[in-house]
């Protein structure tokens, strides 16, 4: 008691000013998160336990959500989907984006840069809605760009779109296409932080610039290619559009995903419980990888 | 050390591996060549093999058209721009305000507040939309541009780049200026803001082209064709104007990514050192 009183009066004005600004700057974030982010998130976690019902309310259902979603082989199958696709994604985006920035990280004239740059990351700046566009025409069967060079180098064919098997790869395709410019900016800046020095020290030694690549570059950019591959998952699991244009889930539910699943069940037929129960889901893989990084940088960083 | 490790030799190899870049950069640009070509072609070609990547001529028939054709394009394009411009300006104001109360003043509870905030990061739009679908059903904001973008008008990624851009620079001429007398606002206003400028560039290009690309929460929230916004609408528009007609779709596609495009040709310094502030800061 003693203490806080004593505390109040050593307090000044100056801080009491500065107090008083502080929380009257935060107040708009703050009160547009919680009614925006926060609240939301809260409502969604009580809806999937719940049966929603908008003329008769709602009633609480338990787990019942959660387990039809996880016994449900559809839905199985679109979780399936998402996981694979987000794998796929999210290795050929990093991996990809690191192997261009090394490329581009070597001596050239300003100009060159700067239109690798723009070609590189002009598909990130567009919606993957209006590419997504471009891209059916060009993954057309009979008058598809892709096809026509296909034929005109003497191979059949792919049915880009309409082949089960293959229509889940033509989406990656197009999503490597989109994004990989980002994280190759994001690795350009990387590599400028690892020391000169030593890598020309390495290499007068006659290392091979594999071994330096693995030895000196990687354990240097390793926190950004951890940061690289959280940013990538999160965006990898929420895909939706792509998917939606090109092949509207389809053929059957081959390239389905939860993101589609969810406004199908949310919004088509209204089972809002359950469009709920599969968001958090997602929700929770997210909080899961990204606390899986948090532990696997921090151990690789104390190495 | 063999011959072949030689300073020519490696020059070659840098040349080598350059050229093989500036062929993938090309087929980078393909789709935009193709779709951008495509728009000055009468239908008649648009399906044309082997595909064309080039304008045949200046002829902007097919725009004139997509204006005039009975879908309300131009209220679509102004839905986008009014969403992208609130949202814009709205996380530069609340953003900057949070940033300069997380990185210069204290406060009881200020990192706490800061940390809750972080975690907003990692929510994606999924688990907030339904909420907000129910809630905007109930006070009419559906089928409302403004609706979307008043979701918008802060966010914890604009907040964290922002404080971490401002938490970077020195303090010496803000602490003179409050020796002198000034209040926080006055600080706030006549000082940091204008230190945080190439962060506010950074963040308002980043914000203004995510916001004009936004397609899931404009799906469910924008379903009218008054309202809705152009990633929605280019769909539509596939189906309406479509049936064939290539050439529309085209000249109405290059007419929504001009924007972003622009964007990014002018100030294509701010939007890459925003986005490696985000991934090396971490």
């Amino acid at each position: 008691m003693s203490q806080t009183t004593f505390e109040r009066r050593g307090r000044s004005d100056l801080e009491r000013a500065q107090a008083r600004t502080g929380y009257l700057f935060v107040l708009p974030t703050t009160v547009l998160y919680f009614t925006f982010v926060l609240v939301p998130v809260v409502l969604t976690v009580v809806l999937s336990f719940s049966f929603y019902d908008p003329m008769l309310g709602s009633r609480w259902v338990g787990f019942e959500n959660f387990t039809r979603f996880f016994t449900d082989p559809r839905s199985l199958q679109i979780f399936w989907n998402t996981l694979r696709f987000t794998f796929f994604a999210v290795t050929f985006n990093v991996g990809v984006g690191l192997v261009l920035a090394l490329a581009l990280n070597r001596a050239m004239p300003g100009w060159m840069l700067y239109l690798f740059r723009l070609a590189f990351f002009l598909p990130v700046m567009i919606a993957i809605a209006f590419a997504a566009i471009v891209w059916s025409y060009f993954f057309a069967d009979d008058l598809g760009v892709l096809n026509y060079y296909l034929r005109l180098l003497g191979l059949p064919g792919v049915r880009w779109l309409t082949d089960s098997s293959m229509a889940m790869t033509s989406i990656i395709i197009m999503d490597v296409w989109k994004n990989t410019g980002f994280f190759m900016i994001i690795f350009i800046a990387a590599l400028q932080g690892v020391p000169k020095p030593l890598m020309e020290a390495a290499a007068m030694d006659g290392t091979p610039a594999w071994r330096r690549f693995f030895r000196i570059t990687l354990p240097y950019i390793s926190p950004v290619v951890f940061f690289a591959v959280i940013y990538a998952s999160i965006g990898a699991l929420q895909v939706y559009e792509s998917i939606v244009i090109l092949t509207q889930g389809g053929p059957g539910d081959a390239t389905r995903s939860l993101s589609i699943l969810i406004v199908e069940q949310g919004f088509g037929s209204f089972q809002i419980g359950y469009a709920a129960a599969i968001s958090v889901v997602m929700t929770l893989i997210i909080l899961a990888i990204t606390a899986v990084q948090q532990v696997l940088s921090k151990k690789w960083v104390q190495q | 050390m063999n011959v072949l490790d030689t300073q020519a030799s490696r020059r070659l190899i840098d040349w080598a591996i350059i050229a093989c870049t500036a062929v993938m950069a090309l087929g980078m640009l393909m789709p935009f060549l193709w779709l951008f070509s495509m728009s000055f072609r009468p239908v008649s070609e648009a399906y044309q093999l082997p595909p064309s990547f080039l304008p045949p001529n200046l002829d902007f028939s097919n725009y004139v058209a997509v204006l005039a054709s009975r879908v309300p394009f131009l209220q679509i394009y102004a839905n986008s721009l009014l969403i992208a411009v609130v949202v814009t300006v709205g996380q530069l104001v609340t953003c900057s305000l949070a940033a300069f109360a997380f990185a210069r003043l204290k406060f009881r509870g200020r990192d706490t507040l800061f940390f809750i905030l972080l975690v907003g990061l990692m929510f994606p739009a999924q688990v907030t939309i339904l909420p907000i679908y129910l809630g905007y059903a109930r006070t009419g904001l559906i089928n409302q541009p403004i609706g979307l973008a008043l979701m918008y008008l802060t966010s914890s990624f604009g907040a964290f780049l922002m404080r971490q851009f401002m938490v970077s620079q020195p303090k010496a001429l803000e602490e003179a200026a409050l020796m002198d007398g000034a209040g926080y606002f006055k600080i706030f206003w006549r000082i940091s803001l204008p230190q945080l400028r190439p962060a506010l560039s950074a963040l308002g290009i980043i914000t203004f082209t995510q916001t004009w690309n936004y397609y899931f929460q404009a799906k469910v929230l924008l379903g009218r064709e008054q309202s809705m916004t152009l990633p929605v609408a280019m769909d539509v528009l596939r189906g309406y104007l479509g049936s064939g007609n290539l050439s529309l779709v085209m000249a109405a596609m290059s007419m929504s990514i001009l924007p972003a495009v622009l964007l990014f040709l002018i100030a294509q310094k701010f939007v890459i050192e925003g986005i490696t502030m985000t991934g090396i800061k971490n």
